[in-house]
């Protein structure tokens, strides 16, 4: 578990509970940390690594739904999506047009079909690990990484995935921050590296 | 028109007794290892560039009738906005290359505690800890 500077108990209960914390001297915020999580699955060899959102949003039931697609060798990033299947948490209005419109300008830019690259529950195999370990943007850093993947050869896909309400705390994104947000990310994918970066950078 | 008007002695006088202490100030920042000699270099080359220029304000006149400006003074604002925006986007490139550098410092320090961490679990003592 990477812990970038929670003020809470999480970290000490998650090492009572015998995971291995990783904590960053600096907060990172969440490319920084994610990017941290890949670093220790190249370390270690890890064949797979998944992300999820702690807050509750995630149902770690469905981890073999989004890693059989890995397990088969058919996809190197798979990306759990709320909007392929009816049912659960899809956010709101404001928030669904956003991630229309991210998932519009993933497919113009780079020709990934995703339809909630926004979504945080995801898979990736050794090619992925040793990718995102190497470049992984810092901040918003989701839409980003899926066209860095598409870009780097990868094929990356999705899997339907129910969505709660997240249990504890807020989310970082306003509304006001929605539109940084948005604005943030086209330019990113507009501006993403012609070739495949070779060192970690932020973005 | 491009004509310079005489520098009065007084402006000189202040001019370069302000770029003399500034450029002295400089000196002693490198000295003292507060500004590496390469992030200096663009402050002593541009403050000598103003001192050369204050003593002989001449030389601004010539410069400005080569890019054809009518009034030195002009040709003047313009290199130091020129200047300034150069070097802007010099210490920005700085601050990026810096903010990257420390977040893989610190990246790579909550590995090696998570690692030592683990080892301490597996009972080993920190001075028999391997090396990676």
């Amino acid at each position: 578990m990477v812990d970038d500077g929670s003020s809470d108990e999480t970290a000490s209960v998650a090492a009572r509970l015998g995971f291995t914390v990783l904590p960053t001297a600096v907060n990172l915020g969440i490319g920084g940390a994610v990017q941290t999580g890949y670093l220790w699955a190249r370390e270690r060899g890890y064949d797979v690594a998944v992300q999820m959102d702690a807050d509750g949003q995630h149902d770690p039931g469905q981890l073999e739904a989004v890693l059989a697609p890995v397990k088969r060798g058919e996809l190197s990033v798979v990306v759990g999506s709320r909007f392929i299947e009816a049912g659960g948490y899809r956010s709101t209005a404001l928030r669904r047009m956003g991630i229309r419109y991210l998932s519009w300008f993933l497919r113009l830019r780079c020709g990934a079909r995703v339809s909630d690259p926004t979504s945080g529950y995801r898979a990736a195999d050794r090619r992925a690990i040793e990718l995102f370990a190497r470049s992984y943007p810092s901040d918003y850093p989701e839409p980003e990484s899926i066209a860095i993947a598409v870009r780097n050869g990868l094929r990356v896909g999705e899997v339907p995935i129910v969505m709660a309400r997240r249990a504890h705390g807020e989310s970082s994104i306003t509304a006001w921050r929605t539109l940084y947000y948005l604005v943030k990310v086209s330019l990113a994918l507009i501006l993403l590296p012609a070739r495949p970066p070779r060192t970690s950078h932020g973005g | 028109m491009n004509t310079a008007a005489p520098l009065p002695r007084e402006i000189q006088i202040l001019g370069s007794a302000v770029l003399i202490a500034f450029l002295g100030w400089l000196v002693r920042l490198v000295r003292t290892q507060k500004v590496t000699l390469r992030d200096s270099l663009l402050w002593l080359l541009s403050t000598l560039t103003a001192l050369a220029v204050t003593l002989r304000p001449e030389l601004l006149a010539r410069a400005s009738r080569l890019l054809d400006v009518q009034v030195p003074s002009n040709a003047l604002f313009g290199a130091a906005i020129l200047y300034l925006s150069f070097n802007l986007v010099s210490l920005t490139i700085g601050s990026s290359m810096n903010a990257a550098s420390l977040r893989r410092l610190a990246q790579e320090c909550a590995i090696l505690r998570g690692e030592l961490e683990a080892l301490r679990r597996q009972g080993q003592p920190p001075g028999d800890l391997p090396g990676r």
